[in-house]
């Protein structure tokens, strides 16, 4: 079946049209009349990755539809989606995950890995499922995994957390992410947002109604501007997300940052929330949770997960942690959204989060020598690397190939070399803050790195 | 700090089934009030599933082939032509997919008609979006509504109706008239429909389960939510679907993607062996729980339990106190739970006092608190226990009155 492409008029306007099967519907896309969407997945085959697919658009505008049936009794009401989705912008990654199989390019753009989990995760999961530990688990999750979340959390950041009070388990951490958001924001509340960010952030915040200000993290150090931060940070403000280490660019906030943004926190009662997913790979400092600074844990929700911690992210397996009055609102979110987290997989995580110290110690060794490789690779290549302290991302400067944006870039990289990077444009508020970066993932087995830069250095010239 | 809550968050109240479950588990009760099996899953699923995570199915994915198998499920149960493609969101549960519906199609202030009693997680959903719940009884003793009624029910600023069929707590199927009646509402207000239907493999004594969806007019304005937890008795493994059409379904995606990303990706590849059974799985599903429901009434009646209705589907039983019974509901499943040791579920938590139409008056809500609700989706050995232990407490009660 041929694949179909949607976007939004949004994206209409930034792209240029691809050439390929898609340009038969441009013309209906720029007029934006309707949603369309599909779905499509490669049937995993071994070598190749999976991507996740999804796209959709929504309309901007009303649209009235012809009563067919001739059995409306008064103006038939556009069937529209709700208006808290007219932020919500196409997947990126689907676009280029089609094209990268279409031009079978190497995927270094989409943020999992090609190689698997390790076997006594696994095992659990499968002893789990065979022990008949199949039906639903407890809804803020299994005893056993909220202790072993609390005993982590305990090791990481000296805190002793009530399991059973202070954890909510949750279908990943963007189902925390959610649940947080949906729990403790009101209609109209100001969140503060650091661009670039996670996509899932904008999206939840205008699901719920709330005023978002953004202050963009620039290169090359990605710094927190400390006085555009104070003069963003008011009695107004109801919570500030913060996502450290950070996608995309691997940031780290440093604890003189957290210092700043607790104090003004404290001053002005703002709420705080953290996605610190890669915190396991933290290489150039420690990793920092803000629940641990002094008279930070009372209002802060600190959100983890599974999958990039243990390369299994598609088992959906996420935690948040906060005092009581917070987890209450994240815990009635959480029973609305997916009522209950996969079972057999909470017990698995329970094995893994007991890991020994050497897990970690390997795991960070394994995705140094991976770094290693992607970075000298790129700076080889001629883009500009700006140093990425943690995750599994590093973003560069794509300029000196001479296109026009990051969108283009990529497309050209993905067509005429081979290699696919994700453009950050999408991560902004205001998507021309990113048009000059790209974001590189090396969380992909040594051979496929390499052959990636051997590529590059082959093929992408200078301007 | 408890200001910090959201005004949604701070008008929740905890699940009245979640507490009964600890009290049940304080008091080593035999639980037949929570609605999972405590059989074990069908073992060829379950072998799958461990295999997809042993080939490595373990990272983000979707998997296509379960979309084509359900299309091909449609049509075959409901005679409706789905586009694979672009109809159906893969999801964490029939949970999420109902959640993604809600936000996927709810503004503030949308009003969403629904029927009473209902499952609870509704209108916590439907408030969580900023939409309006407005209740349509269902009238005791067969659970029957007034199509007149109904109608009245649906004004300029109704968004939706929520169907669940087969119902729970009741166990109602939606007849076929009766769903001809609730398409007229929507098709004449012009509004969308949102169904559940986990039970859609569960109905006795050949009661055909008819899709909302199927009748004239009403596929391009009926979002279809469903799961595997129930029919494959997976409760755990939170793999569920939305299929609408196409935009509604891409928005839902587009929800789902940004509530949880994906659905658990091994559990995704042990779907596409679930829902290739063969005809004599759903059979046997079905002989199996009508065996089951026709123990669970016997037991029930033979202790005083008045069953006005038998479930023509779901896993549940709502049966009416016995007759000389002047406890409510909830004072009776605490006697049961502690001098009986098996706890079910009091009726009180699926009804609203709030009716759409005329507010009941005390003594007609009075039903209200007199139903409580039974799962027969347990072993035989569960329910002969349990069966045990209620005529144990009838024999001793009557011991003690003689």
């Amino acid at each position: 079946m041929q694949p179909q492409c949607s976007w939004t008029r949004t994206h209409a306007q930034m792209l240029r049209p691809l050439s390929h099967k898609c340009s038969v519907f441009s013309e209906h896309w720029l007029k934006a009349a309707h949603s369309h969407s599909h779905s499509h997945s490669v049937r995993r085959s071994h070598n190749r990755p999976t991507f996740r697919a999804t796209m959709s658009t929504v309309p901007t505008r009303k649209e009235s539809l012809p009563a067919q049936d001739g059995s409306s009794q008064k103006a038939p009401q556009p069937l529209q989606v709700a208006k808290r989705l007219e932020k919500f912008k196409t997947t990126i990654f689907t676009q280029m995950s089609m094209l990268a199989i279409e031009h079978g390019a190497i995927n270094l753009g989409q943020g999992f890995p090609n190689f698997d989990g390790p076997e006594f995760v696994k095992e659990a999961a499968i002893q789990a499922i065979k022990d008949g530990k199949n039906q639903y688990a407890r809804g803020h999750g299994i005893p056993e995994f909220n202790a072993a979340i609390a005993e982590r959390f305990k090791k990481d950041t000296g805190l002793v957390v009530d399991p059973e009070k202070e954890v909510t388990v949750t279908s990943g951490c963007t189902e925390a992410i959610a649940a947080t958001i949906l729990g403790l924001i009101n209609p109209g509340d100001e969140v503060i947002l650091f661009a670039p960010f996670y996509d899932s952030y904008e999206a939840t915040l205008s699901m719920a109604g709330a005023k978002i200000k953004g202050i963009t993290l620039r290169p090359p150090d990605f710094a927190v501007p400390i006085d555009e931060l104070k003069s963003t940070v008011s009695k107004n403000t109801r919570a500030i997300l913060i996502n450290t280490p950070h996608n995309p660019t691997g940031k780290m906030f440093t604890r003189e940052e957290l210092n700043v943004i607790a104090s003004l926190c404290i001053e002005n009662d703002v709420l705080v929330f953290t996605d610190e997913v890669y915190d396991k790979l933290a290489f150039e400092m420690d990793h920092i949770s803000m629940a641990s600074l002094p008279s930070m844990y009372d209002r802060t929700v600190t959100m983890n997960s599974l999958g990039k911690t243990f390369s299994l992210t598609g088992w959906k397996i996420g935690w948040a942690v906060a005092p009581p009055h917070l987890t209450w609102g994240v815990r009635q979110a959480h029973s609305f959204l997916t009522f209950a987290t996969s079972t057999p997989m909470q017990w698995a995580a329970s094995v893994a989060l007991r890991a020994p110290d050497s897990y970690y110690v390997e795991l960070k060794r394994d995705y140094l020598a991976k770094k290693a490789i992607l970075v000298e690779g790129l700076k080889d290549v001629g883009f500009k690397v700006f140093p990425s302290s943690g995750t599994y991302f590093v973003v560069v400067d794509h300029t000196p190939f001479g296109l026009d944006d990051d969108i283009a870039f990529c497309e050209y990289l993905i067509k005429e070399v081979g290699v696919v990077a994700i453009p950050t444009s999408v991560f902004y508020l205001n998507p021309e803050e990113g048009k000059n970066l790209v974001r590189f993932t090396f969380c992909k087995d040594e051979r496929t790195l390499r052959s990636a830069v051997e590529r590059m250095k082959e093929k992408l010239r200078k301007k | 700090m408890e200001e910090k809550l959201s005004s949604v968050a701070k008008n929740f109240t905890p699940s009245p089934i979640q507490e009964l479950s600890h009290l049940a588990q304080r008091c080593n009760a035999i639980n037949l009030a929570e609605g999972f099996p405590d059989f074990p899953a069908p073992l060829q699923i379950k072998d799958v599933a461990v295999s997809a995570i042993n080939s490595d199915f373990n990272q983000y994915r979707h998997v296509q082939g379960i979309c084509d198998h359900l299309a091909a499920a449609m049509k075959k149960m409901h005679d409706l032509d789905v586009n694979p493609l672009t109809d159906i969101a893969i999801c964490c549960g029939q949970t999420e997919a109902f959640a993604a519906a809600i936000f996927a199609v709810i503004d503030t202030g949308d009003e969403v008609v629904l029927f009473d009693p209902s499952y609870e997680t509704y209108e916590g959903c439907i408030t969580m979006a900023g939409g309006v719940p407005v209740y349509v009884a269902l009238d005791p003793p067969q659970w029957t509504f007034c199509p007149g009624k109904l109608l009245k029910s649906f004004t300029g600023r109704t968004k939706a109706i929520v169907l669940n069929s087969p119902h729970n707590p009741t166990g109602k199927v939606f007849s076929k008239e009766e769903l001809e009646v609730i398409a007229e509402a929507c098709c004449r207000w012009d509004c969308l429909a949102i169904t559940d239907e986990v039970y859609e493999h569960i109905t006795f004594n050949d009661k055909k389960h008819i899709s909302l969806a199927s009748l004239p007019g009403m596929q391009k304005r009926t979002i279809i939510t469903s799961s595997l937890s129930k029919t494959f008795s997976v409760t755990g493994w939170r793999i569920g679907w939305a299929i609408a059409p196409a935009f509604a379904a891409s928005a839902i995606r587009n929800i789902h993607v940004k509530i949880t990303d994906s659905a658990p990706a091994p559990f995704q590849e042990a779907a596409l062996t679930a829902l290739t059974s063969p005809p004599e799985y759903f059979e046997g599903l079905k002989k199996e729980y009508e065996f089951k429901r026709d123990f669970i009434a016997k037991v029930l009646t033979s202790i005083g339990f008045q069953i006005h209705f038998k479930p023509q589907g779901s896993i549940f039983l709502f049966a009416e106190l016995p007759k000389d019974c002047l406890l409510s509901d909830v004072e009776y499943v605490k006697e049961l739970i502690k001098e009986a040791g098996v706890v079910a579920v009091p009726g009180c938590g699926f009804f609203h006092k709030k009716l759409s139409m005329e507010p009941l008056s005390e003594a007609s809500c009075n039903y209200q608190k007199r139903y409580v609700r039974f799962a027969f989706c347990k072993s035989i050995a569960t329910l002969a226990a349990a069966a045990q232990k209620l005529s144990d407490l009838k024999n001793a009660t009557r011991y003690e009155h003689s």
